[in-house]
Parts: structure tokens; sequence; C-alpha cells
């Protein structure tokens, strides 16, 4: 039977892929996405981090290192990139505060306080030093959450705890989207006649909802409140998944559920399908171009050997940061691991160096010499490098 | 089976619908990999949880790293199921196509009986829930509609499955005619039940009885030159992978490689310019709720992509809810209150997009979702139908 054809298949689910499949289907192409599994933005903090250094990230990615692939992408383009994720996002009930030449803080689930640009509305409240006062309202049993750390750092302060039936983080957010239990919920904080300016919640408050949520809290209230990001299951990285998946779709995108690419059809300089392992018939798809945005090592598109590092749809050449003993740090926690360089090297055209075939373009955290963790670039990077390589497809295409 | 391979990232206890509503259920990380380092085949299965999971596979798309929390549930469902004594609405459930077959014959006392207090007082005695209506029996059955051919150039065997047989035999019938209208040969070949109601409720002997002559008549039609196409996708996942895979069938995978969703092989023959459909306007705003066993199939959303083509048809794509149902696993009465949750939850997404009305490839979907909302629900087939001009003629009403 013949094999169902589309204009281009991107690989992955991840932010890099999702904004790159949704450009290219607003352009009016044919684009499904195929993917292994869901990707690690569900796991996130839901922030976008564009570039940690200075005040204005815009800045601080003029200051990167030579080889940093943000360098192949006009600092307007970066810009316009971000902002158009923010009309996204506000247009589908999950708004984004921030500026994209605007670096601001957010209080961690330890804390701490990690640097971001955009953040989802129900973060925009987060403190920006350690004196604020503010009161941490955590729940019965949850185990994802303690408050004790954020107490440890910041003096002013305190916690109360509320019962919600449930302790797992998925059921409190279900909890929350029902109004009788929203009702109760107030009801209780009302009677507690909190003094702090802020109040703060585990990022609990909801999954579909959550924006509207904060806002009822807020008026009822009559206070700042904010979510603080937990370790997974995370609220707001599944909700900014949603978000993204929701606007690919709408631009006429479709999904390829659990579909880890094994084979490859290629003739000459095209690839011309990618195959998965099926137990039944063997499962195809035939596109004209492809996106790879398998994201590195946790997304699964990167796997390290003994001395080697791979790229596992393409078997593309990667960059390996000298042998492997160059790959770690002594300190674990260290930011500055060699291997965050790893990756695939990408010429102004996101298209890989070394590559035999002309119609493949990587985005997002495949790529080599990004070092997210050291340059604070996560979701960021993924936007800015999403819509660059698929600009790049469309002028292939066309 | 690869549980090792688990990283505990968690992506898959999102993905729960149960663990959402049901802190009884502990989620597919620990009901999956995690407790599966403890099963030991020496001793008696303990954990009667697992019978919480409604094996709606959402765990199993979700994992980045290949496990298949579901599978390993399923396995130590049955496990269950052979050592401990099974409930009414178990045994019920596991042969509901015998009983459906009886429920058909007799269909006006049938589906009167079932409408009734008493009738429904016996029911939630025997563990069976009744906050949706049963879905009520037709005498007519697809299974007595006579052979007709359309001399094309493509010949297929039409798998129905048995809510188009013993519920909505019209939708049956209207499929029939779509394909015909493509000069498609179509055949009912002789059938019975998938086998995934007996598998889901832990009766795993009598889901390979039901596999094994499913088998034998589709083979023998395959070797003829007919190809397989299925319409409910929870039928279509069990001939694709479990008659493979926990029910060890042979020849399973002759049938896996020449089956195919409805939608998917109409999408393909538009893809090989076999057919070109010209379908016309459908003035309709609808909300498409995936059924979580379309997904699990791999193909995508096909039946979307054909909708797509359809001129004015508004369609919103809804694939993050379960609607709760999921088969019989909602109609026993310790389901209920999970089943009623979820299916409110999906409800509550779709009214937010202001369709007029469901569509589902998946029978129970609609069934569950139908009966909470109140809406209109249609098989995207019907959708089709409607765009091409097709009815079926010997629909009553």
């Amino acid at each position: 039977m013949s094999v169902i054809a589309y204009d281009v298949i991107v690989i992955g689910a991840g932010t890099a892929g999702l904004t790159a499949g949704a450009r290219l289907a607003s352009e009016g192409l044919q684009v499904a996405l195929v993917t292994a599994g869901e990707p690690t933005a569900c796991l996130s903090t839901g922030c976008i981090d564009v570039c940690a250094a200075g005040v204005n990230p815009l800045d601080g990615i003029a200051d990167l290192p030579e080889s940093h692939p943000y360098h192949r992408i006009a600092p307007a383009a970066i810009r316009d990139a971000l902002l158009n994720f923010q009309r996204q996002c506000a247009g589908l009930h999950l708004p984004y505060t921030g500026a994209p030449d605007q670096n601001r803080l957010v209080l961690s689930a330890i804390g701490t306080f990690k640097t971001s640009c955009l953040v989802p509305v129900t973060m925009r409240s987060s403190p920006q030093n350690e004196e604020e006062k503010i009161h941490i309202v955590t729940f019965a049993g949850l185990k994802d959450f303690y408050p004790g750390y954020i107490l440890s750092r910041l003096r002013n302060a305190a916690f109360s705890t509320y019962d919600a039936g449930v302790s797992t983080t998925m059921g409190i957010a279900a909890n929350f989207e029902d109004d009788t239990f929203l009702e109760a919920f107030i009801l209780w904080l009302e009677k507690l006649n909190l003094r702090e300016n802020k109040i703060a919640f585990p990022a609990v408050l909801g999954l579909e909802s959550a924006a509207a949520i904060v806002d009822t809290l807020e008026q009822r209230l009559e206070r700042p409140v904010f979510e603080i990001p937990t370790i997974p299951p995370s609220m707001p990285g599944r909700r900014l998944f949603n978000v993204l998946k929701d606007h690919f779709r709408r631009q006429g995108g479709v999904i390829y559920w659990n579909w880890p690419v094994v084979g490859v059809e290629k003739a000459g300089r095209q690839i011309e399908a990618v195959r998965l392992e099926s137990q039944g018939r063997p499962m195809s798809l035939n596109a004209r171009a492809f996106i790879l945005a398998t994201g590195s090592f946790v997304g699964g598109g990167l796997s390290a050997r003994r001395e080697t590092i791979i790229e596992k749809v393409f078997d593309l050449p990667v960059f390996v940061p000298g042998t492997r003993e160059d790959w770690f740090e002594q300190d674990y926690f260290s930011r500055n691991h060699g291997i965050g360089r790893a990756g695939i090297a990408a010429d102004a055209a996101f298209r890989p160096d070394g590559c035999p075939w002309d119609n493949i373009f990587a985005c997002g955290a495949i790529l080599a010499h990004v070092e997210a963790l050291k340059n604070g670039c996560g979701h960021g990077f993924a936007i800015a490098t999403g819509e660059a390589a698929a600009r790049s497809c469309l002028e292939y295409l066309r | 089976m690869k549980f090792e391979h688990c990283i505990r990232c968690t992506i898959c206890v999102e993905n729960c619908p149960v663990f959402r509503v049901n802190p009884a259920f502990p989620g597919p990380k620990q009901a999956g990999p995690d407790a599966e380092r403890f099963r030991s085949d020496r001793e008696k299965s303990v954990d009667d949880w697992v019978l919480l999971c409604s094996q709606c596979k959402r765990c199993e798309m979700a994992c980045p790293c290949g496990v298949e929390p579901a599978q390993i549930i399923l396995r130590a469902q049955q496990r269950y199921g052979r050592e401990h004594p099974h409930t009414a609405a178990h045994l019920l459930f596991a042969n509901n196509y015998y009983l459906s077959t009886l429920g058909s014959l007799t269909a006006p006392v049938a589906n009167r009986f079932a409408a009734t207090k008493i009738g429904k007082r016996i029911f939630r005695r025997m563990g069976i829930a009744t906050y949706i209506p049963f879905p009520r029996f037709s005498f007519r059955t697809l299974r007595g509609e006579k052979k007709s051919i359309s001399r094309g150039n493509r010949k297929v065997a039409f798998f129905y499955g048995c809510f188009i047989n013993f519920y909505r035999p019209d939708i049956g019938r209207k499929i029939i005619r779509l394909l015909q209208s493509f000069k498609i040969d179509v055949v009912l070949p002789p059938q019975w039940c998938c086998g995934l109601p007996a598998l889901g409720n832990g009766n795993l002997e009598l889901a390979r009885s039901f596999a094994r002559k499913n088998v034998a008549s589709l083979s023998n039609y395959i070797d003829a030159g007919y190809e397989v196409v299925y319409t409910c996708t929870s039928c279509g996942l069990c001939l694709l992978h479990d008659y493979q895979g926990i029910m060890d069938i042979p020849e399973a995978k002759k049938i896996a490689e020449n089956s195919y969703d409805l939608h998917e092989y109409l999408l393909r023959l538009i893809a090989g310019k076999e057919i070109r459909p010209k379908f016309q306007e459908v003035h309709r705003t609808l909300a498409y709720h995936i059924p979580c066993h379309l997904r699990a199939l791999k193909i995508g959303y096909p039946a979307a992509e054909l909708m797509q083509r359809i001129p004015d048809l508004e369609c919103r794509i809804l694939d993050d809810a379960c609607c709760g149902l999921n088969g019989s696993y909602g109609f026993k009465k310790i389901n209920e209150t999970t089943a009623v949750q979820l299916g409110s939850r999906a409800v509550s997404l779709i009214s937010k997009t202001g369709a007029e009305a469901i569509v589902a490839d998946c029978g129970s979907c609609r069934m569950q979702l139908g009966g909470l909302s109140g809406m209109a629900s249609y098989d995207p087939a019907e959708i089709l139908c409607e765009a091409l001009g097709i009815r079926d003629k010997k629909q009553m009403k």
C-alpha cells in the first residue's frame, strides 16, 4: 500500500521541534511530528531561559563564545521568536510575563534564585530578593516540596500546610480544577489572616486553568500570589508542553506518538522516509525535508559510548569535546562539564556539518556548543533555533 | 517489558488518568517498573490495585525510554486473575460477546429490562455501574448483512467489532457504503469478539480462544487477497499488538501486516492516488476526542487528517483527556467514581471548545461522553459519509 507523505517531518516533540513544526505548518506545509515519547520540556520549570548572563539576555548572547549556535541567528530574529512565543501563549490562556531583553529571577524549590527571562504568569510575582516577606502554603503529605529549604534561606518567610485530601502533585492539581475545592481552599486561606505581602504555593495550582486560578487567588486575597516550580512531576512544564502542542495542532500539524525512528530510507543526497520498528507491517512516513529536534542526552537525541558519542536517528557526525577524560569535571554539580558542548555542529542554515544529505535541519538541545546549564539558555534557545531551522527548511523547500 | 530502562522521570505518572483522580492506584511507575522487580514467580500476587489500571496505555505513549508500564501491569493483572476468584462483573464483561449475542436476539425485552429500576438494581448488585445508560442492543446485527460486491480493485474484509455489530449496526452499514463508494469490495468475514474485554478482565485463556478463531478466519481472507479493515481502535490495537504480544498467537504477524484502521486505509489510498474523494461542505463545529487506543496504534490521527479536507468543517482535536470508560472498566462499580471524574473532565474540556457535537472513533468513548454531556456524538466515518452524501438506507427512524 502507498506510504503516507508529508512536506516535512519533525522528529522530537520538545520546545524546538514543536516550534519549528508550528512555523512550517503555519506556512501551509503538511507537517507531521514523530516522537519517541514526551519531551524533557514536561519535566522543566516551564520558564523560558534565554541566556543567564547579563541584565539583558540578548547582550549576554553577544558575549557567548563564537562557536555558540546562537550566533547563527540575528539578534532581531531571536527577539521576534520570543515575542511570537509570548503572543501564542497569551492566545492559549497561558500568558508569559517579561520581555526578551530583560532577565529576571525565579525562586526555586530549594530557596535559591534561578535566572530566567519569560516566565509563566503564575510566577509573575516570584520575589527578586531574599528579603521579601512571603508566606508559603504547602500541602499535607506532598513529598515533592519542602518549604524548610526556602525558610532556611529567606528569613522573612513563613509557611502553613493545607490538607487537600490527596498528596500528589497530579492529584492536588486535579483538585484545583474543581471550583468547590478552590472555594474551600480560599476560605481556609482567608481565615489564616496572613500578614505577609505575597503568598507562595508549590506549582500545583491546576493544569488547564492555572492562570485563571492565580487570578482568582490574587483577587480574593488582595495581594500577589505566585507558584514555585517543583521537581517532576512538574505542572508548569506540562502546561508549556500542552500549549506548544495545541498551537502546533491549530496550525494543522499531526503528531505520531510513541514513534522512535529506527531506520531511514535514502536516495542520493536526500532522506526520503523515516521508519518505525513495529510488530506488524513496517511503518514508514515520507517527507521532502526533516527537522531533527531530538534533544541531547536526557532527551534521547545523543547517546554516549565508551569513547565516542552518537546521534541516534541519522547517525550524523557528532562534535565530541575531547577524550572521555575531558567530558566531566570532578565536581558533579559543576555547570562546566565538557560534555555539555557535545552535539551536532551546524552551519548558518542549521544544516548539520558533514551531513551527507541536503534535506535535514537541526535545532534545539542536540546542537553542539550550547552548554545549556552553564549559559542558562534552555527553552529560549530551543524557540530561537526552532524558528530559525524552520525558516531555512522553508527556503529549501521553495 | 524493559522495566530496567525506567529512569523514574515521572512522565508516565503525569499522563496517567487514573492516578490523577484515584489515590488508591499508585500510578504506572510504581505499579509497573517499580513493583515489577518485587514480583516473584514463587509468591502469590497480592497487589489488588493492579486491577485499577484501565489499560489506556497513555503511560506507554509518553515514556521516552521505551518502558511499557501498561504492558507490565497487564501481565500482573492476568496473573492476579489466575490466582484469585473473579467477581461477577469481571466474568460478565469478559464474556461480553456471548452476552451481547443473547442481548441482541432478545433486544426488545433486554433493552427494556436494562432501563428499568429493577434491572439497574440488579446490575448494581452485581457490581456494575449504571451512571450512564447501558448501550441498547440492536435486534438486527451487522453480522446478518448480505455480501455485496462492487467489483473494485481493492478487497476489504471488514472487522467491525462488537460495538458496531450489537449496538450500532447502522454505522457499520454506512462504513460499508463508504468503502463501496470508492469501488472497494467489502465482505464481512466470520468473526468473534477481538478478545480485549476478556483480556481486560483477567481472562487470558478466553481472550486467546477468541483470537485463535479470528486469526484463522481473517487469515483465509488475507490469502485470498483481502486487506483487513477495522474501525474500532481498541479491536485494532488488540489485532495488531496483543495477538502477537501477550496472547502469543501463531500467524498473528500476518494479521498485523495486513490490517488497517479505516481512516488510515483511506488516507493511504488517497496518497497512492487510487481514490479521490470529493468532500462537500459540512457546516459543523466538532470536538474530536482522540481515543486513548488510537494514540496507541502509532498511526497518527488519520480521521483528523481526512476531516481536515472537508470544507467548512471546524474540528478541534482533544487528546489530553481519557474519557474514563475504557470499555468495561468504568462499568464496574469499583471504578465508577474514577470513570465519572475523568469523563466530567473530558466533557468540560470539550465544552470549552464551543463545539456542537463530539466525534470519536471509539464507541465506548462516545457512549461515555455523549452520556455525560448530553451532546450528540458521531463516529468520524459518519462525518465523512455526511460530506460525501452517503446515507444508511436501512436505518430505521
